[in-house]
């Protein structure tokens, strides 16, 4: 660097004179984002080494940073894989690129610990960009750069221009798990406020009071491709040494300086841009859509055919082929759109091969079927086997008729004997991390991988999902398929919001949650989302005051007061007083340290609390609702049958409900629709009938002392 | 304000300004990213920029053996070739500078009066000739000062005969110089004999050891530069010479002499060609043409001062239409680079010019008002076909529907000595989102977008190419090309 740092400052100062001492433009790739999503790949190499579209991620992020004229770069690596991508980098050409590129290992757990490191270290002379290891993009930042720097002249609290993609409603490429909001007011582009909308949750912002005092024009702007590139400015680093907690950049940091605006008074910035293409590779899916974008030709010039790497030939042909030199097919074989093929790979007679991306020295055996798959250098896939929507790592070997399903994950070095199918979205590694993070080599199951092969099934254990809800703050999703109904984690409660969440895959696929949803529902996605909402918060709200034993008036009060708050209808406050009879006495019987008997929870429940009952149930109409939602809600429970038994028959007992409501509840329709439904209902079967016909006795004898005894006989039974 | 200054977006005045500053390898390097990365596009800022980089490459070339000297032009060559082959001009400008430094060398070597080594008393010294043809490396730097003028007499009198022969290619030379200097009968009887016999013999010898060089057939017809100078021969001629280190000095300075014309005839060929516009462009014409090009304006520049007429612009969406927008208002493109000086740019609009854009679409109606069309290709290709930004070739079609003209202006910088045998692959296929709007998920989700940036128009829908040589007609291209490159170097 020596002789060329001298060689350029002499010539400068003949010709250009002193204007042109300007300050290198500064960039940090963070390779180590600190979440797991491309587990297990990432076992044994960092996401930025691996390959999209034949080309390792870092290559893209790194030709980006060189087109819009960064001169300086510093890698910050963290974790397990520090040495491989320092490695990695110190032969490849970026070394002779940029005026100068250092990796910085540090122990960091989070991009915050990076950050903070970063200004420890005080390599940051200027305004820099940040952008991680994982970017793909094309766009053009100068004009985002220079009104940084005028915003900066004007104003030093300016600390931070986050760039945003605009792409619509729907995209591919956004991340649909983790909807990003920017409030952005209009005339300064000043990012005023910012929440990420999780999924299941209602998309409310709690937007601070004073920024709508304080600005007149606002844009709420959720259609916006977050990739990740921020400029910054040393006052960022210093915002970030300031709060040790913080942790990620939006969460926290962005979250965490408005917040505080109020006092410090810095501000945030977005430039919104429109054209060119950005996007980070941060979860599978985003891999699968930045492929097929990068195919496509939405990141031109950064298509295979541009060759990034010294050693690659490829060439497009029609249709987006892009294959490289030598290159073997057989005349039978039927190469389709959108393919990608490395150097040294053949493809055997009869193979069809569409929308996929074929490593280097891949060995694709006869009449093999490969559609919408990513296989990576050196895999050989035997003959009659089908891939289908599928990652194929490294030197995995997949035997002959196989079948690899939809989002299926098949790791390093993993082997699959002849025959065998891997079933949807199932992960196979061959090694794994154990508790100390070493990577060792896991134990084959032949139960999975078939006689012979080597691999494993991985599965994401609950703590580890929690880990990364953590991390991530989005839903954990790893699923490669389009439209996954991946609903483990949604809460199955509540029937009415099940049929709600269910409502809400169709709307996730192609939309906002209004628009689609307001489709499919007759009274109005509006109304369905709002009432979901109140009796969820109403029914914990009743819940909590029963479990900690609070005066039925002030749960009634509290009840009352969300009831006018969100202009509640009737019976959504029975369905979560019901909701929340049915959890409290559920939770009494399964108590672990004194279980009671459905009959005694349900009295007591019941009878402690008569006044939310009464509050809420009068007619006989809604004495049925009242019981078809504490029906409802014991579905699936352990004991729902006795619960619900016992409950009907307070309630009856309790003349909560009478003999025309039970009847009601009974001829109602929606209480036997499925046959779930149906077999709960049997056990109460006896009271109703017993209540219904006590009450045709009771109306003609008018008499009441048989009535008990009845009861009491039929529920022993 | 200092601080507001930013870093330039890379493209080819930074590339220019690295150049100055970094050891030739760095830039060559950067050159080749910047192409990869298409921040140098079109052809002349890639001709710039590759004669700039070649003249970089040339001054700090240490060795003194011109044979390395070519091999090192073309190993850069073949670098930059291969990171955007798309972009010919680069190529072009490589074969130039290796056709240049194959003729100095060969001249320096003629010019020194060892021809007693070639024993041969049927041949003549070179030296007796030299006087006459004292110009001769000059007319191959800038073929328009002969070229252009008796493209015949001056490719005769400055050599030569068939390149295909090597070994016996200095004899040739004399032969044929002889044949042309010396009407006596019997030399050149005695002179077609030898270069009848000649070449049968020594393309067998050149074929058997030197498999690289072209089949005597595929060697231009008169008016090519001179013989093939094979690298080993050369060298070895020079050992022989005593004084040869001087020589090679001399040769390292005229290469580079000869480089700095080259970027003078880039910087001049629009001016060169601007003035044949009054030979085409009439009096209340209607001239159409298609998307920005600073060479076609500056000829409809140059007529606009002396006649009235109207342009007809097509706007060339989705690619060029912004700079042509630019063009049309401004009379230069947003991204013009380098030549930024003290030229005068105005719009055609400030003569007085009535300029009408249009929509490519609508070429085809208004065709049957046009009087001429003015294509600005991409790249010239040896068979007379052009590359030009897409829509040309509905452009040419419709015109040829029409018996419309169809002129080609292009500078010699990018006429290609590559014969076209698989036209797809000249089409670059450029960014997507220009045709649709990536924001639009559910179209980028189902639909295959192709944006093609060039077409390629076949030679018989041009009539005319205006070159800065004159006007030639698609067929003479080939003629034109073998006089500006040496056949070993087609294939780099």
């Amino acid at each position: 660097m020596a002789p060329k740092a001298s060689k350029g400052g002499k010539a400068a100062k003949q010709n250009e004179g002193p204007t042109e001492a300007e300050e290198p433009l500064q960039a940090v790739v963070f390779t180590d984002s600190h979440e797991g999503r491309f587990i297990p790949f990432t076992y044994s190499q960092p996401r930025c080494r691996l390959k999209l579209a034949n080309t390792p991620l870092i290559e893209y992020t790194l030709e980006w940073l060189a087109s819009v004229g960064v001169q300086e770069v510093f890698v910050h690596t963290a974790g397990n894989h520090s040495e491989q991508v320092e490695a990695y980098l110190e032969q490849s050409r970026w070394q002779d690129t940029f005026d100068s590129l250092r990796t910085i290992t540090s122990a960091a757990t989070s991009i915050g610990d990076a950050m903070r490191d970063l200004d420890e270290k005080g390599l940051m002379k200027g305004d820099f960009i940040s952008v991680y290891g994982d970017l793909v993009a094309n766009i053009d930042i100068s004009a985002a750069l220079s009104s940084h720097k005028t915003r900066r002249l004007k104003n030093k609290d300016a600390i931070m221009t986050m760039i945003l993609r605009e792409a619509g409603d729907y995209h591919r490429t956004k991340d649909q798990h983790n909807r990003q909001c920017f409030v952005i007011d209009s005339d300064t582009s000043r990012c005023i406020h910012y929440e990420q909308v999780r999924p299941r949750k209602s998309p409310r912002l709690d937007i601070p009071a004073e920024v709508m005092k304080d600005h007149v024009d606002i844009d709420m702007r959720e259609d916006l491709i977050d990739c990740g590139i921020d400029i910054c400015t040393p006052d960022s680093l210093a915002q970030w040494s300031d709060s040790f907690d913080w942790k990620r950049p939006r969460k926290d940091f962005v979250h965490g300086v408005l917040q505080d605006y109020e006092t410090f008074g810095r501000t945030i910035h977005t430039h919104i841009v429109k054209e060119g293409y950005a996007a980070r590779v941060n979860s599978l899916r985003a891999y699968d859509a930045v492929s097929k974008d990068v195919v496509s030709r939405w990141t031109y010039p950064y298509s295979p055919d541009m060759n990034m790497l010294a050693d690659q030939t490829y060439q497009l042909a029609k249709g987006n082929v892009y294959r490289e030199d030598r290159v073997t097919l057989a005349r039978s074989s039927s190469i389709g759109r959108r393919t990608v093929l490395g150097e040294g790979s053949s493809v055997g007679e009869g193979s069809v091969i569409i929308n996929s991306v074929i490593g280097r020295r891949c060995v694709i055996g006869k009449r093999v079927r490969v559609e919408n798959a990513y296989i990576w250098d050196d895999a050989h896939i035997g003959d009659d086997t089908v891939v289908e929507t599928a990652i194929v790592a490294n030197e995995v070997s997949i035997g002959k008729k196989c079948h690899v399903k939809r989002g299926a994950l098949i790791s390093q070095g993993v082997k699959v004997a002849d025959g065998v199918v891997v079933e949807e979205n199932m992960r196979l590694a061959k090694i794994e991390r154990d508790d100390d993070d070493e990577v060792v080599q896991g134990v084959t199951d032949p139960k999975i991988v078939g006689e012979g092969g080597e691999g494993f099934l991985i599965e994401l254990n609950e703590e580890e999902e929690e880990v990364y809800e953590a991390l991530l703050a989005g839903v954990q999703d790893m699923d490669l398929v389009e439209d996954d109904d991946d609903d483990s984690d949604f809460d199955s409660d509540d029937e009415d919001g099940a049929e709600y969440e269910h409502e809400m895959v169709p709307a996730a696929r192609s939309g906002s949650f209004a628009s689609v949803a307001s489709n499919e529902s007759e009274e109005g996605a509006e109304l369905k989302r709002k009432k979901a909402d109140f009796v969820r918060t109403a029914t914990d709200s009743v819940l909590d005051g029963m479990t900690k034993k609070q005066n039925e008036d002030n749960i009634q009060l509290e009840l009352q007061s969300h009831r006018l708050a969100e202009n509640a209808e009737d019976s959504w406050i029975r369905e979560a007083v019901a909701t929340a009879f049915s959890r409290y006495i559920v939770a009494l019987t399964e108590n672990e340290e004194e279980p009671q008997k459905p009959k005694v929870a349900a009295e007591a429940a019941i009878m402690t609390n008569q006044r939310l009952i009464t509050a809420c149930v009068k007619e006989a109409g809604e004495q049925a609702e009242f019981l078809l939602f504490l029906q409802i809600d014991l579905l699936h429970r352990q004991q729902g049958g006795e619960v619900l038994l016992h409950a009907a028959y307070v309630l009856a007992i309790e003349d909560f409900v009478d003999s025309v409501g039970l009847q009601e509840w009974w001829d109602d329709s929606r209480s036997s629709r499925t046959q779930e439904l149906q077999d709960l209902r049997d056990k109460a079967e006896g009271v109703v009938t017993s209540m219904v016909a006590a009450a045709a006795a009771e109306s003609s004898e008018d008499e009441e002392s048989g009535e008990d005894e009845d009861d009491e006989d039929e529920d022993d039974e | 304000m200092p601080s507001v200054m930013l870093a330039p977006t890379p493209g080819i005045a930074t590339f220019l300004k690295h150049l100055k500053h970094n050891p030739v390898d760095a830039s060559i390097e950067n050159f080749v990213s910047l192409l990869k990365r298409r921040q140098i596009r079109s052809s002349r800022p890639c001709a710039i920029a590759t004669t700039h980089l070649l003249l970089k490459v040339v001054a700090t070339f240490r060795d003194r053996d011109v044979a390395k000297l070519v091999e090192r032009i073309r190993s850069v060559g073949q670098q930059l070739i291969a990171a955007q082959p798309r972009e010919m001009a680069v190529g072009n400008i490589v074969r130039r500078v290796l056709g240049l430094v194959r003729e100095i060398a060969e001249d320096d070597a003629d010019e020194n009066p060892d021809s007693t080594s070639m024993g041969d008393s049927g041949y003549l010294p070179y030296s007796n000739l030299e006087p006459s043809g004292l110009p001769t490396h000059f007319s191959n730097f800038s073929p328009p000062k002969h070229g252009s003028a008796l493209p015949q007499k001056s490719g005769l009198s400055q050599s030569d005969s068939n390149g295909g022969d090597d070994n016996s290619g200095q004899g040739a030379v004399a032969v044929e110089k002889q044949l042309d200097r010396r009407p006596p009968l019997l030399t050149s009887h005695t002179s077609y004999v030898a270069s009848a016999m000649a070449p049968q013999v020594t393309s067998l010898f050149g074929l058997l050891s030197h498999p690289h060089t072209p089949s005597p057939t595929a060697t231009p017809p008169l008016g090519t530069q001179s013989p093939v100078m094979k690298p080993g021969l050369t060298s070895r001629v020079l050992a022989t010479i005593p004084d040869a280190s001087a020589a090679k000095v001399d040769i390292k300075a005229e290469v580079l002499e000869g480089i700095r014309e080259l970027l003078d005839e880039l910087d001049q060929a629009d001016d060169q060609i601007a003035a044949y516009a009054l030979d085409h462009i009439h009096s209340n014409e209607i001239i159409l043409t298609h998307t920005s090009s600073t060479t076609v304006q500056r000829f409809l520049l140059a007529a606009a001062r002396k006649r009235k007429f109207t342009v007809i612009h097509a706007e060339a969406y989705p690619n060029d239409y912004l700079e042509t927008h630019a063009t049309i208002m401004q009379g230069r493109q947003k991204s013009a680079v380098g030549d930024d000086e003290d030229e005068r740019w105005s719009p055609l609009t400030a003569l007085g010019i009535t300029v009408i854009m249009i929509p490519d679409s609508a070429v085809f109606a208004i065709m049957s008002r046009v009087n001429k069309v003015i294509l600005s290709p991409h790249t010239v290709l040896a068979n007379g076909g052009l590359v030009a930004a897409a829509g040309a070739l509905t452009i040419a079609q419709a015109a040829s529907v029409h018996k419309t003209p169809v002129i080609a202006v292009s500078g010699v910088y990018k006429l290609s000595p590559v014969y076209p045998f698989d036209t797809e692959e000249l089409i670059e296929y450029g960014d997507a989102g220009r045709v649709a709007e990536f924001q639009d998920g559910e179209m980028v989700e189902s639909i295959e977008v192709v944006n093609p940036l060039f077409d390629y128009v076949s030679a018989d829908l041009v009539d005319l190419y205006i070159t800065n040589l004159g006007g030639h007609a698609p067929s003479y291209l080939y003629r034109i090309v073998a006089d500006h490159y040496r056949a070993e170097d087609v294939n780099l």
